[in-house]
């Protein structure tokens, strides 16, 4: 089973990623509501994926992004963003984010994309 | 307390420190007498819930705004016939002891202040009433009859009957 | 999605969107004082606004959605633009009219009721034009990139990669790639596939080109697709196979081309990203966030478990300590380690009740903005004294104060704070002064809401009263005290009086009601000319258990649910009399005792046949017995109150809990299931 880290710093978002994964047969091991905390449970778990939410207080999502693929190189990590963030989607790519899904978001572009990153080497 | 002594404007305040202001109330032809101090406010009748188990004096609760208030009957209380309630019965709301109570009257009269001379102690002779009254007081010619609170609340009467029951068992 | 996963999430978002809602309010209302909005401000409210716009977007509540969009466009220029002028009393007015709309909006979803979509268009309306005057009509458009990174990003400073192996196999591809739909920022997608291509690919060229600088070539990308010329030692298969992994790669068309396109100049290969811009919000100003980071937010539900554990807790410790097997003994060790664990459980006890407890302060601040709102309108000075906003009362009865609380506010300012010209008429201070205060009292708390304004005008009200039937004595015998409580009897409001703010069917009485509810008390206090109070007892917590509704003669009782096991009308044919004389019914193979409540307690009623009634089968402490009562009224759920303290203490009342106010103002006393399985039968 896919494990996955969930970052996003509104409750109802990792609620609703939570839902879309699990039901889909993703494992989220864990959630965290900033970028540190994102930093400290992928250490903790380890999980195969990482979603993160782009903006966030305090530290931002390409920021726990960078860290996280400086402790882990091979980390993997999707981007969620909302329109008109071109720019830090940009940003996260260059850092090395695998891909990033757009805000609304279907069910199938989270599960599919995923799987493929998850599938991938 | 200070509600009290607002909606009587009629009252004269008095600089003797030596008096008390009472309310007077009747029940059949007496005129009782109850320090202000422990009122709290005067009601019309409401709806009363009778609650199991209880002296047949105390008539049961009410609802007053939330507050649930046992009510007394004192006819009853002082061994008078009871009578139907009308729209001049009222309830007088006290506080004795920290604890809520309603008195069932006939009606209420006025507030006075009463000197503590003209206070004399009751004869000391029958039961009934007067084990509640401790003080007679003449205002203008009339006989008031100044209640005891605590004696009112002193239901010692029912615990013996409850432990008799208990040792019948 | 939302009817997947139906209410967690719903209550989640409504949850989380007010206290979004809340927290931007507050920003606002500060920020009015202030005068302009500072840094941290502007981004704070960008980051609530851009917050919420997601999540109703996810819920498909597209009106929130686009009007928080609209409000996070308008501050989105704000930030980008941090010299440019705006009318800060007329943007507060607008964020805190869209917050309105998001609530009420929020009120609707939770009752089920129709958006206002209109309501909702007028105000983007507003707010868009609002951000086209303050941005000289250029608007905000996130479209096109601002700022001069665009630029240095095209020279393509290393350009293509030369193959080192001359001699390896190359073919030469044309790549045309349709996303998938929806998938939404198809230009970076297709600059991230250009990226990954670096590794197996040189002498890349794509079109459209400007993918980096330009957010409009979505529309081409969408349209014909993104091309993508390249050179690769990677079979043909190679190349399918890479892209049926991309993630939102729809569909492909791969063709093998000829050599010869190598030598065009290409642009826009490998193109270099400056990084232009702030990223998120300092940490210096979340001093205050922290604090709020070190809560956590607990299901009700969850407490309302852990206090029923806690209170079979006391009462186990109870069953142990005077334990029938100890009595007589001389233990004087067990007494004092039974004296210690005793302590440690009523600590336990008093911690876990006062988890329930939530400080008043949200509630109070909110009468800030009742307070700003009206005395604008209505031009009267007015201010908010607060006192005690950290009095704890339990979390069920805090959002049963909120209604009454804001009401009496209105009402003060409505019709009790006179007009600046009255008020120094009459030698007060022009600014009138509200003040709610909160304190403790043994086991409640008392909420006051005080005003010094023109008090009651006990003739008005009498007049008032008359005109609506309302009086049932005579003017004369009244005390003030009852002249004063004719305003909350229901129907006294009328719509004459009722104002703008004070509402329709928001009268005193609904005050009362509310208060009542949960179990606690009014009084009025007056003085002419000088104020009045609204003094409100509140019990520090509320016991709310479900009950059933049963009567008895004319009396009605109620029974908790958690005690019954069923209830049914008997069938003559399985009630016998045991050898003592006891009624007894066969219920499925088991023998119960039957208790007549009417006997028990000497009340009159005519349903005395077994089968006219209802049999309720009582559990508790392990034991059953059957309850004979008249009917069944119904389930409800009831607030207990205690019985008055007189009413305790005689010993001749037993097998009550507490009583209830039922919804017409009558008492139902509750029954103790102990008492019912334990006590003899009469």
């Amino acid at each position: 089973m896919i494990t996955v880290l969930v970052v996003d710093d509104a409750a109802f978002m990792r609620l609703a990623i939570k839902n879309v994964l699990e039901k889909n047969g993703f494992k989220v091991v864990a959630d965290a509501k900033n970028g540190q905390e994102g930093i400290e449970k992928y250490i903790e778990y380890h999980p195969d994926i990482v979603t993160m939410d782009i903006t966030m207080p305090d530290m931002t999502g390409i920021e726990a992004l960078k860290k996280i693929r400086e402790y882990d190189k091979n980390a993997k990590v999707v981007m969620i963003s909302a329109m008109g963030q071109e720019r830090m989607v940009k940003e996260a790519i260059l850092n090395g984010a695998k891909s990033f899904i757009v805000k609304p978001y279907k069910e199938e572009h989270i599960t599919q994309t995923l799987l493929k990153i998850a599938a991938d080497k | 307390m200070s509600d009290v002594s607002k909606t009587f404007s009629g009252a004269e305040a008095s600089e003797d420190s030596l008096s008390s202001k009472f309310l007077t109330f009747k029940i059949d032809n007496e005129c009782y007498a109850i320090e202000i101090s422990f009122v709290i406010e005067i009601i019309n009748m409401l709806p009363i819930t009778p609650v199991p188990g209880l002296p047949a004096y105390v008539k049961g609760i009410v609802n007053l705004r939330g507050r649930i208030i046992p009510v007394m009957d004192l006819r009853i209380r002082f061994n008078k016939s009871e009578i139907a309630y009308n729209e001049r019965t009222c309830i007088v709301v006290a506080s004795i002891d920290g604890m809520d109570i309603g008195f069932i009257v006939d009606s209420v009269a006025e507030v006075l202040t009463i000197p503590e001379s003209d206070i004399v102690n009751p004869p000391a002779i029958k039961k009934d009433s007067n084990r509640f009254v401790k003080g007679i007081a003449k205002v203008k010619d009339e006989i008031k009859l100044i209640l005891d609170n605590q004696s009112l609340i002193d239901f010692r009467d029912i615990d013996d009957i409850a432990s008799a029951i208990q040792n019948e068992n | 999605m939302a009817e997947h996963y139906g209410d967690s999430l719903l209550e989640m978002f409504l949850f989380e969107t007010s206290q979004n809602t809340e927290q931007l309010e507050r920003i606002i209302l500060d920020t009015e004082k202030a005068g302009k909005f500072s840094e941290e401000a502007i981004n704070e409210i960008f980051r609530i606004m851009h917050t919420i716009k997601g999540s109703a977007a996810m819920m498909s509540f597209s009106n929130i959605s686009t009007v928080a969009h609209k409000a996070e466009d308008l501050f989105y220029f704000i930030r980008e633009n941090p010299s440019v002028e705006y009318d800060c009393s007329n943007i507060t007015d607008i964020i805190l009219s869209c917050m309105d709309y998001i609530n009420s909006e929020m009120e609707k979803i939770k009752n089920n009721e129709e958006a206002d979509i209109e309501g909702g268009e007028a105000l983007i309306q507003r707010v868009e034009r609002c951000l086209h005057e303050i941005s000289g009509g250029k608007g905000v458009s996130r479209n096109k990139n601002t700022g001069t990174e665009s630029k240095s990003a095209e020279k393509a400073a290393d350009g293509e990669k030369v193959s080192k192996d001359e001699k390896s196999e190359k073919h030469s591809y044309q790549l045309t790639v349709f996303f998938e739909e929806g998938c939404g920022m198809e230009n970076i997608r297709a600059f991230s596939i250009v990226r990954d291509m670096e590794d197996f690919a040189d002498h890349i060229r794509f079109q459209p080109e400007d993918i980096v600088e330009n957010n409009d070539t979505v529309f081409e990308i969408r349209k014909n697709g993104f091309k993508i010329f390249f050179d690769s030692a990677k079979t043909y298969q190679d190349i399918i196979e890479i892209f049926e992994k991309t993630p939102f790669v729809g569909s492909i068309n791969l063709i093998e081309t000829a050599k010869a396109e190598r030598n065009q100049t290409q642009k826009g290969a490998k193109p270099e990203v400056k990084n232009g811009q702030k990223n998120g919000n300092k940490a210096d100003k979340n001093d205050e966030h922290q604090s709020v980071q070190s809560l956590i937010s607990v299901s009700v539900s969850k407490l309302d478990k852990l206090m029923d554990m806690v209170g079979e807790l006391v009462i186990a410790e109870s069953m142990v300590v005077e334990n029938p097997d100890l009595s007589g003994l001389e233990l004087p060790n067990f007494q004092r380690e039974a004296q210690q664990l005793h302590k440690i459980i009523n600590e336990m006890q008093d911690l876990v009740m006062s988890l329930r407890l939530v400080p008043l302060a949200s509630t109070f601040q909110k009468t800030h903005r009742i307070v700003r709102d009206m005395t604008k309108k209505l031009g009267k000075e007015a201010e908010i004294r607060i006192i005690g906003e950290e009095t704890e009362v339990d979390k069920n009865i805090i959002e049963h104060l909120s209604d009454p609380l804001l009401h009496l506010v209105r009402n003060c300012i409505d019709h009790g704070i006179e007009s600046e010209e009255e008020r120094i008429a009459a030698g007060k201070p022009p600014v009138g002064t509200i003040t709610i205060e909160a304190y403790n009292a043994g086991s409640n708390v008392y909420v006051v809401v005080r005003d010094d304004g023109r008090g009651i005008d006990k003739n008005k009200v009498l007049e008032k009263a008359k005109r609506q039937n309302l009086l049932k004595k005579p003017e004369s015998e009244m005390t003030d005290k009852e002249i004063y409580n004719l305003i909350f009897l229901p129907g006294f409001s009328t719509n004459e009086t009722v104002s703008e703010y004070s509402g329709r069917g928001v009268g005193m009485d609904v005050v009362l009601k509310n208060i009542l509810a949960i179990g606690g008390s009014l009084t009025v206090e007056s003085e002419e000319g000088k104020g009045m109070a609204v003094i409100m007892k509140i019990p520090l917590t509320v016991a709310i258990i479900e009950g059933m509704g049963i009567l008895v003669g004319n009396r009605r009782f109620t029974i908790p649910i958690s005690a019954m096991k069923e209830s049914f009308k008997p069938d003559p044919k399985d009630i016998f009399t045991d050898i003592y004389g006891n009624e007894m019914i066969m219920l499925r193979g088991e023998c119960y005792a039957i208790m007549r409540l009417h006997k028990q307690w000497g009340i009159e009623t005519e349903v005395t046949n077994l089968s006219d009634g209802i049999l309720i089968l009582v559990e508790q402490d392990d034991k059953r017995r059957c309850i004979f009562a008249d009917k069944l009224i119904g389930e409800h759920q009831v607030v207990v109150k205690t019985l008055p303290e007189l009413i305790k203490r005689i010993k001749t009342v037993e097998g009550l809990s507490g009583c209830t106010l039922l919804g017409d103002g009558s008492i139902s006393l509750i029954i103790d299931a102990g008492w019912l399985v334990n006590t003899d039968i009469k």
